[in-house]
């Protein structure tokens, strides 16, 4: 084994310029193959990080119009979901209803603080969609089930609403007091966000006392159990869309009535998406491979023609057919092989300078995830180097064990 | 009897079929030293590359060293050509990028033979040829002579049955001729059985049996051993 390999460096050695063009374009297709499943991976972790900030399986739902004539009602009504139809799905005890939450917004609400005021209005929401608001609490806490239980009249703002009120965003602001709505709340929290920072939270039970009776809400959050795939997720919308249509008359099939967003199955649907893309990177990347193993497989029959007189020369001293054919497979086998490891390090090492630019390592607002392609794809790759050298191979070798010694030896 | 051809027929086909080697029966005895003479396309070179297992003959026997070489598979012949014959070529037919221990060892590789064991037996055999100070020089860094000596080293590492020379002296200047010839009968004097194609009758007289071959046919033979005084040696 060490005298072939011995052999086929001595070759290479030999024909260092077409070995090394050949090598070039090798390592260019791989170069590209790792940068392209780089980027996806990149993409797909991205994605991925995004995805497990928010809470998956829940179901966003509506206001909607009928489009089904039911009990005597004609189509076109307007379904407005009511603040009580919380409380009564959390009361379903369907398999897949989890918990309800909504938002209850009060927009004509002022909060004014020792030092100025701000009129953005203050959103009455529940402790659970902390996670789907992303709402990371800067100091002290969030809304919490006993506010919400007891109605109590505290407030969660944003460092900037906290400077503009009181002149100051340190933690001496927690348990202060602001007024809103003739009332006296008391600040529980500080939130840091990119975005929606001129929000004010208070507990939702609060909101909905406030407004007085039942207010009507623009949207709902429902939480989804027992859910696995596209099947039980789409039988969990029905399910919430059947104890709608029993509160609010409309017909259990009336989709319109009442319109949902699936985050689960969005999310289901994504993960094909991004499955698709993978499939597409590895073929897009072999078929770039390919124009580079074309090319070896070409010189490779350039270097059986050149050596025709040195193959018959070997052959008339009594190397066998096998012989011959393992020697220039493994050559070309080795020049795929040593040139695609070359062209793995440096997409490798671009693909290193990409993520300490744009990526984020799986958090922020980038789409770029961590896009750096681990052990697995190398290995996956080094399988592909191998098969397709060996291709690349195949052919020329083939030809080259048809060389007949007497006529190699033939003096030109 | 080393080689022994019963009435081998070679004819190469095409659009006019040419029929080269007719009814050949030749006898070789073991420590021979022969010449094979002939006008060019008397059929000399097909009949050394039937003797050397490099082609195939349509009908016949041939018993080299006991063994029948007929319709031999790639593989056998290979194995046979490795262990059995060792060649000589006119353009010497080394591999221009291994150094000359390397070449010398080259069919020892494809005996699977180790590479310490067989650049060692390629050592001894480059002593033998006198060019030990030349073992690491590629073949162009070689002179005819030298080069020639490297092939003759190659073609008995395996210590082979018969040594095959095709026109080993053709490239060579009259002084070199001379001494290639002179080394041949010294192994002959060895024992080694050695079968020289040519047509130059300077390197026929240095044998102890000329057979002619004229038109695919033998011209019976004349024995040269009784006027042949060792005017070489």
């Amino acid at each position: 084994m060490f005298d072939l390999i011995n052999e086929i460096g001595q070759t290479m050695r030999n024909n260092k310029l077409r070995t090394g063009l050949t090598g070039f374009a090798v390592a260019w297709g791989i170069f590209m193959l790792i940068i392209l499943l780089g980027l996806s991976r990149g993409l797909m972790s991205g994605f991925e990080a995004n995805s497990s900030e928010r809470n998956l399986n829940s179901v966003s739902v509506w206001r909607g119009m009928t489009s089904i004539p039911y009990k005597g009602y004609k189509e076109g009504r307007q379904i407005r979901l009511k603040a009580s139809t919380v409380d009564k799905l959390n009361q379903s005890n369907n398999k897949y209803i989890g918990n309800a939450s909504a938002y209850n917004y009060i927009d004509s609400a002022k909060v004014t603080g020792p030092k100025d005021y701000v009129s953005n209005g203050i959103e009455g929401i529940a402790p659970e969609s902390q996670r789907d608001q992303r709402i990371k609490i800067y100091a002290g806490r969030f809304i919490n089930q006993a506010d919400m239980n007891n109605n109590r009249k505290v407030m969660v703002i944003s460092r900037k609403t906290a400077k503009t009120i009181f002149g100051s965003d340190s933690t001496e602001v927690i348990g202060q007091r602001v007024k809103s709505l003739g009332l006296a709340w008391t600040i529980v929290g500080l939130f840091d966000r990119e975005w929606g920072e001129d929000d004010n939270y208070v507990p939702f039970n609060t909101a909905v006392a406030l407004s007085g009776g039942d207010p009507s809400i623009w949207s709902m959050n429902v939480y989804i159990e027992n859910v696995s795939d596209e099947k039980t997720a789409l039988e969990a919308e029905d399910a919430i869309r059947g104890e709608l249509a029993k509160i609010y008359d409309f017909h259990p099939a009336d989709r319109s009535a009442a319109p949902m967003w699936n985050r689960f199955t969005n999310y289901l649907q994504n993960k094909e998406g991004m499955k698709i893309l993978d499939y597409a990177v590895w073929i897009i990347g072999i078929f770039t491979m390919l124009s580079g193993i074309v090319g070896v497989s070409n010189i490779m029959f350039v270097s059986v023609r050149e050596r025709t007189h040195e193959i018959g020369i070997r052959r008339a001293i009594g190397a066998k057919r096998r012989n011959i054919l393992t020697q220039i497979i493994l050559e070309s086998v080795s020049i795929t092989t040593i040139f695609g490891y070359l062209g793995i390090v440096m997409g490798m090492i671009v693909m290193q300078i990409i993520a300490h630019f744009f990526g984020n390592g799986g958090s922020g607002n980038s789409p770029l995830g961590n896009p750096t392609v681990d052990l697995s794809i190398a290995l996956k790759v080094t399988l592909v180097l191998i098969i397709a050298g060996a291709l690349a191979g195949l052919f020329p070798a083939l030809k080259a064990t048809k060389v007949k010694p007497v006529e190699a030896l033939r003096d030109e | 009897m080393i080689i022994r051809l019963k009435d081998i027929n070679k004819t190469y086909p095409g659009v006019v079929p040419l029929h080269v080697l007719k009814d050949i029966n030749l006898d070789i005895e073991r420590g021979e030293l022969v010449a094979i003479m002939g006008a060019s396309g008397s059929g000399k070179s097909t009949l050394l590359n039937i003797l050397g297992i490099l082609d195939n003959y349509d009908s016949g026997e041939y018993f080299l060293d006991g063994v029948l070489i007929k319709d031999l598979s790639e593989n056998r012949a290979a194995e046979l050509r490795n262990r059995m014959i060792g060649f000589v070529f006119q353009s010497f037919n080394l591999i221009s990028y291994k150094n000359a221990v390397e070449n010398v060892a080259l069919p020892l590789f494809y005996q699977g033979v180790s590479r310490r064991k067989r650049n060692m037996l390629a050592m001894e055999q480059l002593e033998r040829m006198g060019l030990a100070d030349r073992a690491h020089h590629l073949p162009g860094e070689l002179s005819g002579g030298q080069k020639q000596r490297v092939a003759i080293a190659r073609s008995l590492i395996t210590n082979p049955s018969i040594i095959l020379a095709d026109e080993p002296t053709g490239a060579l200047d009259s002084t070199t001729s001379h001494d290639v010839m002179n080394l041949f009968r010294e192994l002959n004097a060895e024992g080694m059985t050695i079968v020289i194609v040519t047509h130059d009758p300077g390197v026929g007289a240095a044998t102890n049996r000329i057979i002619r071959i004229s038109d695919g046919r033998i011209v019976p033979d004349e024995p040269v051993i009784a006027e042949q005084p060792q005017i070489i040696v």
